[in-house]
C-alpha cells in the first residue's frame, strides 16, 4: 500500500509543481490526476499499490472535506441573512443541471448508433 | 483536592492546544454522521458529512474554541483532499470503457449540465440579491468537493462556502433526481446516472449506485469527468469574462 502512496504523492508533487510554475489556473492536484490517468492508460492497468490507495480514498472521501466545511461558522450571520436566495439558487440550480444534461444525452443517444 | 494533581483547567488548556482534539472531534463527528446514514438506510437528506459539520459546530460554540484553533488541528485531514483528488484518477480510469459509442451524447449532456449548473446558479442567486462571495461560492457546486474547492481557490472563491454549498447541491440532487428524470421521461438507466454525476457528484453516484449498477457506474464517470473538465475550464473562462 505503501507504494501506491508513494506513486500517488509523486504525481500530486509534479502537480503542485506544474500549478506553481507552468498552469496557474488549474489545481496542481487536477493536473496530477490528469498524469495519473496518462499513466494508468499508458501502463493499460492500475498497479495494486495505487488501487488499494484509491479505494480507501473514495470510501473516506466525505471526511475530508469536513474541516473546511465546519468553516461555515464563520459565515453564519451571512447565510442566514441571504438563506432564501440561496435555497432557491441551489434547488433550482441542480433542476435545470440534471434536466439539461439528462436531455441532451437523450436526444443526441437517438440520432446516434447507440439509439434504443 | 490533592494539591499534586493538575487542575481541570489545565489539562483542557494542554488538549486544546495539541491537534489531538481536532482530530478527534472531527473523526468521531464524521463516525457518528456514517452511523446516524447507516440507521436511515442511506437516506440522502442524513448526509455524514453534513451531520459532521453540524456536530462540530455545535461543539466550537459549545467549547468556546475559534474556528483557526480548530482548524490548526484538523488541518491534518484536509491536507489529504489533494491526495484523494490525484486518486480519483483510478475510477475515472475503470469508467473509461463505458465511454464507447456513447462519446457525444456524454460529452454534450456533461458541458451542457455543467454550464446549465453555473449560469442558472450565480444568476439566481444575484437575482435574488446574494452578495458576491455567496455567488463565487455557487460557481464551482456541481463539481465533486476535492476538485470545487481547489477550483474555488483559483478564482477567489471561499472555499468553505463551495463545500457547503456543494455537499447541500449533491443531496438535493440525490433527492430530486427521480423525480427531474421522470419528469422529462429519461429512462435509459446510462442517461440517468449520467446525469445525476453531473448535477450531483459523489452524494448522487452513491445514490445512482444504490438504484441500478449501470446508473452508479455512468454518475461515476460523470462526476470524475466534470471534476477534471471543470477544473481545466472554470479558472480560464473566469478570468477571461473578469
Amino acid at each position: 500500500m505503501i507504494d501506491g502512496l508513494v506513486r500517488i504523492l509523486i504525481f500530486q508533487g509534479i502537480g503542485e509543481v506544474i500549478a506553481k510554475f507552468a498552469v496557474p489556473l488549474v489545481p496542481g492536484p487536477v493536473s496530477g490526476l490528469v498524469l495519473l490517468l496518462a499513466f494508468l492508460a499508458w501502463r493499460g492497468g492500475v498497479p495494486e499499490g495505487v488501487e488499494q490507495v484509491s479505494a480507501a480514498f473514495m470510501r473516506y472521501l466525505g471526511v475530508l472535506f469536513v474541516p473546511a466545511a465546519v468553516g461555515v461558522v464563520l459565515f453564519w450571520p451571512q447565510l442566514q441573512q441571504q438563506a432564501l436566495a440561496i435555497a432557491v439558487a441551489l434547488v433550482v440550480s441542480v433542476i435545470a443541471t440534471i434536466a439539461a444534461s439528462a436531455l441532451l444525452a437523450k436526444l443526441l443517444a437517438r440520432e446516434g448508433p447507440d439509439a434504443p | 483536592m490533592r494539591p499534586d494533581l493538575p487542575a481541570i483547567q489545565e489539562i483542557w488548556v494542554y488538549l486544546s492546544g495539541s491537534p489531538l482534539l481536532a482530530l478527534i472531534l472531527t473523526l468521531a463527528a464524521y463516525q457518528a454522521g456514517v452511523m446516524i446514514y447507516e440507521r436511515t438506510k442511506l437516506n440522502p437528506l442524513a448526509n455524514p458529512v453534513l451531520i459532521a459539520v453540524a456536530l462540530i459546530a455545535f461543539a466550537l460554540v459549545a467549547l468556546d474554541m475559534p474556528y483557526a484553533t480548530y482548524f490548526e488541528g484538523a488541518q491534518f485531514v484536509h491536507f489529504l483532499l489533494g491526495t484523494a483528488t490525484v486518486s480519483l484518477a483510478v475510477p475515472i480510469y475503470r469508467g473509461l470503457p463505458s465511454l464507447r459509442g456513447r462519446m457525444l451524447p456524454v460529452l454534450a449532456a456533461l458541458l451542457g449540465g455543467g454550464i446549465t449548473s453555473i449560469v442558472s446558479a450565480v444568476l439566481l442567486a444575484r437575482l435574488l440579491g446574494a452578495d458576491e462571495a455567496v455567488v463565487g461560492g455557487m460557481i464551482s457546486k456541481s463539481l465533486t468537493a476535492p476538485i470545487a474547492m481547489g477550483v474555488a481557490e483559483r478564482i477567489g472563491a471561499s472555499p468553505t462556502l463551495t463545500a457547503v454549498f456543494t455537499v447541500t447541491t449533491g443531496i438535493l440532487g440525490a433527492a430530486l433526481a427521480r423525480f427531474v428524470l421522470d419528469a422529462v421521461r429519461c429512462r435509459a438507466w446510462w442517461q440517468r446516472g449520467f446525469a445525476i454525476g453531473v448535477a450531483a457528484h459523489g452524494i448522487g453516484t452513491s445514490r445512482a449506485f444504490s438504484v441500478h449498477p449501470e446508473a452508479g457506474a455512468y454518475a461515476g464517470l460523470a462526476m470524475g469527468l466534470h471534476g477534471v473538465f471543470g477544473a481545466i475550464l472554470i479558472p480560464g473562462a473566469i478570468s477571461a469574462l473578469r
